[in-house]
């Protein structure tokens, strides 16, 4: 039998804020456990949240970069249940009206484009961290109160790989708009997958199954994949899939089960008394909404139409923040897109990779690399010259025009100087001249060696070869 | 002389002309209190050092002109003050010290008010009774055989007998007006979100209010001048300009219009208060001003009641959601975490505060919430609609705060189901909550040597107004005894 997998997905992601969703208290990751705290944090009877704007804006900015229509008017819920790493009994959220709707995120895998539909976004703020020891909890309360949206697909992921491309999508979005660090490892990016399959052709879903604790991009990928294999095998021996929330083990490579879901939750859901509606300033919404920075994809697009750069080329660039600053200051200094890209992709990354470093910490400046390529384009320094270059110029904090004074390269362009030299060889060499017309291709490239040897290879290659050859056509008459 | 039972005015007078320093006030009021404890019960801390440290300081200090100036009060212990014990009149916070203070009780201190301790109320604010807070029942000073009525009893009583001039309550039905009543004081509920309420506990926040108990008008006006006023921290506090009435309230109430509501008016079962009340309105009119008695839908009114408590236990269970034990308050610990918190709840509570957050948690519950909650939510709405139609024509709505007397204690009564409780003519004042309307009990009528108070209640955001008018009547009725 074949199934079809359906899979949604529900993203929390903290919002990268000064300070927490209702709280003063800094909104950090790095600091010693509980020193963060503000009593609004933990509960103490009396306090009252407050809420944050910058996190609104943050919000504000993730539901127009993922498409949702935005309500414009914030309404707070409550949503209620016992736990120990929720101070208050209850967790403010956005229950009936989230502050976004009806987006999508655009993926590509294996080169076809699908949307993957958003359902909601909403804001809400993050629990206490529990930190689990053989006889005893903790809790760190720095968490308790950092800002979070969470982002939540309809039901039309249909792979583990389409899962992966989503995440992966997201998180680069959300990245490049500063939303979030959407840090997988270190939970500030928190992926729940509901994985459920159905025969082909049956309208009813399947029972579903959330797995959590999903920390890197591969993970949500393999974890889909033996799961959509475990519930296969479970129909196909005639057993039932139970709901049930699972949890990847990154060891086996397997979900685990954590607890059955028996009866769903009922988490009164009310309105948040302490805060009345607010009504955002339209103008400070489209103020907040208008001025993003352009997407990845977007980009994509652009330096393809702009540059005339290939889509490979573009795609490359832009799959990397920094690199993609990089080359945008890269073409404010020269026009020869093309080969300013090969530079980037092939020469800078490969000095990179094998130095381990990073676009952050590089010492060659936009404006030299850019100089570099315009030398060459003048014929001022070759090709292979300009490797040298290179590499003092990634080694140093030098400019182009130092590099080039101090490895003395000069590169002889002049006609006048380039003619007497080649009349010079021509002269001591003339029997290459007969050898060369009676058809002897290496005559040329010997000559050529020898006019190079003459200048102590500083002659400009191109110019000595078209000269050449204009001194021999002049012969043949 | 006793100052403690004067006018804020009188006190502060007396402090300038150095007949009264304010150690020697605050000596006197801890005295009176302590004596108060063993006859009404109202205090749960009576905080002697830190207020005598404190007025020490003072007296080394030139007194301003702030007519707070080394007053002592009292404050309900559902405020949260900073290293003093808080308790909420509940065991489950009965070890409760807070690490910060409320916004309410900082304005009072910042203005040099002195508190000498903290009082007891009805157990986390839900009751009306006073019998239910966990150090025991609240007594009336005037007959300790009666009760004070809630929430707001301690600090009630503590007025009542004269131990300080004010004192701090909270209003969420009728838990400042109505004690005011029963004891013959001002009982002021100011415009919900003109006070912050940062730092009071929540009962129900949507109709939780700051709210003060005074021996008259013009000093609940001065209370009301130092707490009114925007606050960041609580976000529906509104971003408003701060109100200065005090010098503005002159008692002229000529050509003023109230209306009295017939149908809760006139089910006054004693016929003798019901003739003091006839009377006091005659005098009213004389006065010049319009007495209307207008006709109400009943049925509407009617849910008053059962509005209220669905609103407020469905609120409160979620607004108590917070004492698990775990952070703070009474933990009783149990086999795991859960354990502990069921335990740590089991014993905390009463079972009458028990059986308000099943109540509350049955109307939110999903099966529930349309046709319970959401319903009780338009009745409000209904309701403070009507209420504002008619406030359109008249100054203010004025009624009996209460049909009776204090009651006499029960023996082995069950505490929530007071005689009359249910009946709209005792539960009427709720209004004032469902629409933040400002609204004041001052002393009218009495009945066998016991007050009886009339409320007036006014449009949202006129304070002043229902203080003028409060302060017109009450010098009329002042005039004529």
């Amino acid at each position: 039998m074949n199934f079809e997998t359906i899979i949604g997905i529900e993203i929390h992601l903290q919002l990268k804020t000064k300070t927490k969703m209702f709280s003063p208290a800094l909104n950090t990751s790095k600091a010693a456990p509980n020193t963060h705290v503000h009593p609004i944090d933990m509960g103490f009877p009396g306090t009252l949240p407050r809420v944050n704007k910058k996190a609104v804006e943050l919000a504000l900015i993730a539901c127009k970069a993922l498409h949702c229509s935005i309500d414009d008017c914030l309404h707070f819920d409550r949503k209620n249940y016992f736990y120990a790493d929720l101070p208050k009994g209850y967790q403010i959220t956005q229950d009936k009206r989230p502050i976004g709707r009806n987006g999508y995120v655009t993926i590509e895998v294996d080169s076809k484009e699908k949307n993957i539909e958003i359902e909601r976004i909403h804001m809400e703020e993050d629990t206490a961290k529990q930190l689990h020891y053989t006889t005893f909890t903790l809790l760190d309360y720095n968490r308790c109160g950092i800002p979070l949206i969470e982002i939540v697909t309809k039901p039309n992921i249909r792979s583990g790989k389409e899962a992966a491309a989503y995440v992966e999508q997201l998180r680069n979005i959300l990245l490049y708009l500063d939303v979030s660090d959407c840090k997988m490892e270190e939970g500030s990016l928190r992926c729940d997958v509901n994985v459920s399959i159905r025969p082909y052709g049956q309208v009813e879903f399947g029972t579903k199954v959330e797995i959590k604790n999903l920390n890197s991009i591969s993970n949500v990928e393999k974890a889909i994949d033996y799961e959509v294999k475990r519930q296969k095998a479970l129909l196909l021996r005639g057993e039932a899939v139970e709901m049930e929330t699972r949890r990847f083990d990154e060891a086996s490579k397997t979900t685990v089960l954590m607890r059955k879901k028996t009866s769903a939750v009922d988490y009164k859901y009310f309105t948040e008394d302490n805060i009345m509606p607010i009504q955002l300033d339209k103008n400070w919404v489209n103020q907040v909404i208008s001025n993003l920075p352009e997407l990845p994809h977007e980009k994509e697009t652009r330096y393809q139409k702009e540059y005339g750069l290939s889509s490979y080329d573009a795609k490359v660039l832009t799959s990397n923040k920094p690199m993609m600053q990089y080359f945008e200051k890269l073409v404010t200094y020269y026009n020869n897109y093309k080969i300013m890209t090969n530079w980037l992709i092939v020469e800078v990354l490969g000095y990179l990779n094998k130095n381990n470093q990073t676009f952050e910490n590089m010492k060659m400046e936009p404006k030299e690399l850019a100089i570099m390529v315009k030398y060459i384009d003048e014929g001022k320094i070759s090709s292979k010259q300009a490797k040298d270059v290179f590499e003092h110029l990634m080694s140093s904090s030098k400019t182009v025009d130092e590099i080039i004074k101090e490895l003395n390269i000069v590169q002889i362009s002049d006609d006048t100087t380039l003619l007497a030299i080649i009349n010079e060889v021509l002269t001591e060499f003339s029997s290459s001249i007969d050898d060369y017309f009676a058809g002897k291709d290496r005559a040329f490239g010997f000559m050529i060696g020898q006019i190079m040897k003459k200048t102590k290879g500083q002659a400009n290659p191109a110019k000595v070869n078209q000269l050449l050859k204009q001194e021999l056509e002049k012969l043949k008459k | 002389m006793d100052y403690l039972n004067q006018s804020l005015e009188t006190i502060h007078q007396a402090l300038k002309d150095k007949k009264v320093t304010v150690t020697e006030l605050v000596k006197e009021a801890i005295n009176k209190a302590k004596k108060l404890q063993e006859t009404c019960n109202a205090f749960v801390t009576i905080d002697e050092d830190n207020a005598l440290n404190q007025a020490k300081e003072l007296d080394n200090k030139e007194v301003t002109d702030n007519l707070l100036f080394g007053i002592p009060m009292a404050i309900k212990d559902n405020y949260s003050t900073k290293d003093v014990l808080s308790t909420g009149s509940s065991n489950i916070l009965n070890n409760y010290v807070p690490i910060f203070e409320s916004q309410a009780t900082s304005l009072l201190k910042d203005a040099n008010a002195i508190s000498i301790g903290k009082t007891v109320l009805d157990e986390l604010a839900m009751g009306g009774s006073g019998l239910t807070g966990h150090t025991g029942v609240v007594k009336n000073p005037l007959d300790t055989n009666r009760l004070i009525g809630g929430s707001s009893a301690g600090s009630c009583a503590a007025v009542v007998a004269g131990v300080i001039p004010f004192a701090l309550g909270s209003d969420t039905g009728d838990s400042v007006r109505k004690p005011a009543s029963l004891g013959g004081i001002v009982g002021f509920k100011p415009t919900w979100g003109r006070i912050s309420r940062y730092g009071l506990y929540p009962f129900a926040p949507s109709l939780d209010t700051v709210a003060f108990f005074t021996r008259n008008v013009k000093d609940s006006a001065y209370i009301f001048d130092v707490l009114n006023g925007y606050d960041n921290k609580d976000m529906t506090c509104f971003n408003l300009e701060k109100e200065i009435v005090y010098d503005s309230i002159n008692g002229t109430i000529k050509g003023k219009k109230i209306a009295v509501l017939k149908e809760i008016y006139e089910t006054i079962s004693n016929p003798e208060i019901k003739k003091e009340f006839d009377e006091f309105f005659e005098n009213v009119k004389k006065q010049g001003v319009q007495v209307d008695l207008i006709s109400i839908d009943k049925k509407l009114y009617d849910t008053i009641y059962s509005t209220y408590m669905i609103l407020s236990c469905s609120e409160a269970t979620s607004n108590n959601a917070n004492l698990d034990g775990i952070n703070f308050g009474n933990y009783v610990e149990a086999n795991g975490v859960d354990a502990s918190v069921i335990a740590t709840r089991s014993k905390g509570f009463s079972e009458l505060i028990k059986r308000r957050f099943v109540i509350g948690s049955y109307i939110l519950s999903k099966e529930n919430q349309e046709k319970l909650f959401i319903k009780a939510k338009k009745l409000r709405r209904l309701i403070v609609e009507d209420v504002n139609r008619i406030l359109d024509s008249y100054d203010a709505i004025v009624l009996p705060a209460s049909g009776n007397v204090a009651p006499l204690f029960k023996q082995g009564n069950d505490v929530d189901r007071l005689s009359d409780e249910y009946l709209l003519l005792e539960n009427h004042m709720a209004i004032g909550n469902f629409g933040g309307f400002p609204s004041i009990t001052i002393p009218c009528i009495k009945y066998q040597g016991l007050p009886i108070g009339i409320n007036i209640t006014g449009k949202a955001f006129k304070d002043k107004d229902v203080l003028n008018l409060a302060y017109g009547l009450e010098s009329m009725i002042g005039g004529k005894k």
